[in-house]
């Protein structure tokens, strides 16, 4: 199982070449292609969340907990005086970072369901879900990020996998097959988690913001021309423009 | 099964908290429906020339790209959740196709807009045809 440091390092390789790539096809503006860059990386440490003592848990709920705080400032800072708001946002985020990051850590357990593809998908889908519904962002920036999420967490799967080879003996570790899957099903628990994150998905696509901008400017004949434009210098002149 | 069960009260609860959205103001033709229609304004007359000198400065190239406008539709928008969710704007939308060239020179696949106006003014541009804050009055 690869460390903290090392996919924090490859999630955000990664999600450069990614977010670089979609800005230079004109998907993205440049601010929006760093919120990728940064949403890409934090996707890549996201699944250890479910390892009670890791970085990742309190790298996470430190931002999930600010993010939530700096949310209800926006939210009730033309309603709330100062106080109220100091009082309310101590409130949030003391409450999740605490008392909520315990309940999770007793609830979870790793190389659960959070190692899993699905899981993967319904971040990315919630993540579009919260940029239209709740930042008012077009469908295809939310999308684009939701992607990016999704992206990262999926490098960290692959990674997890790949560590699960070890080279030097030429055999599959027990942990083979416990990070990139998409469910558990030896028991019956199991089974009805995995049925469940299934069935959490199209519900979730519901809310989701149109998927028509993302298909043309990424998984169309347009974008395969707009990405092969921008390999190499179209008029043959390095540097020179 | 606790934790299905978890899941499944979150996922509710999730699609909970979206808003109904506001019902939908008919154009009506009775008495009133003068007062309905004053909401949003008259509609923009020179929204092509508005447009065009709006991209021109805002997306790359704008000022090369090749242009087709809908006609005018009411409509209004909310406040991201985050800002609270109020109804933000009420005016005129003209959906506009763009069709942008890259730096080859070769016109990308036409984009659709949402471009908002208040009077002869254009408010912002919102990329696509849909937007989950977004309600379309004249269908």
């Amino acid at each position: 199982m690869a460390n903290f440091n090392t996919h924090f390092t490859v999630a955000a390789g990664a999600s450069a070449v990614v977010s670089a790539t979609l800005l230079s096809m004109e998907v993205v503006s440049p601010e929006q292609a760093v919120i990728a860059f940064g949403l890409g990386t934090l996707g890549g440490l996201l699944p250890d969340v479910d390892s009670a003592h890791s970085t990742s848990i309190k790298v996470g709920f430190n931002v999930l907990s600010l993010l939530m705080t700096i949310m209800l400032i926006f939210a009730k800072s033309s309603t709330y005086s100062l106080v109220e708001m100091f009082i309310a946002s101590a409130v949030v985020f003391v409450g999740i970072r605490y008392a909520f990051l315990e309940l999770f850590r007793k609830i979870s357990k790793h190389r659960g369901m959070f190692h899993t593809i699905p899981v993967a998908v319904i971040w990315g889908i919630v993540i579009a879900i919260l940029g239209q519904w709740f930042f008012e962002l077009n469908s295809l920036v939310s999308w684009v990020y939701g992607f990016m999420i999704a992206f990262g967490y999926l490098v960290h799967l692959t990674l997890d996998e790949l560590y699960s080879v070890d080279l030097g003996n030429r055999r599959m570790k027990k942990s083979s097959g416990t990070a990139l899957k998409f469910g558990m099903f030896k028991t019956k628990e199991q089974k009805i988690h995995t049925a469940v994150i299934y069935a959490v998905i199209p519900m979730l696509l519901m809310l989701a913001p149109n998927t028509e901008m993302l298909e043309t400017a990424l998984f169309s004949q347009d974008a395969w021309l707009t990405f092969t434009d921008v390999i190499l210098p179209y008029d043959g002149k390095w540097f020179f423009h | 099964m606790k934790k299905s069960l978890g899941i499944v009260i979150l996922s509710i609860l999730f699609v909970g908290c979206v808003p109904v959205p506001t019902p939908v103001i008919g154009a009506g033709t009775g008495i009133g429906a003068g007062v309905m229609h004053s909401e949003y304004g008259q509609a923009p007359h020179n929204y092509a020339t508005a447009i065009r000198s709006y991209f021109s400065t805002k997306i790359k190239r704008g000022s090369t790209a090749q242009y087709k406008f809908a006609p005018p539709r009411r409509a209004f928008k909310r406040k991201g959740l985050v800002y609270g969710g109020d109804v933000a704007w009420k005016g005129w939308i003209v959906e506009t196709t763009v069709a942008v060239p890259t730096r080859t020179g070769r016109y990308l696949t036409p984009r659709k807009y949402m471009v908002l106006f208040s009077g002869e003014q254009v408010v912002e541009e919102i990329l696509g045809t849909h937007h989950k804050l977004i309600t379309l009055v004249d269908r």
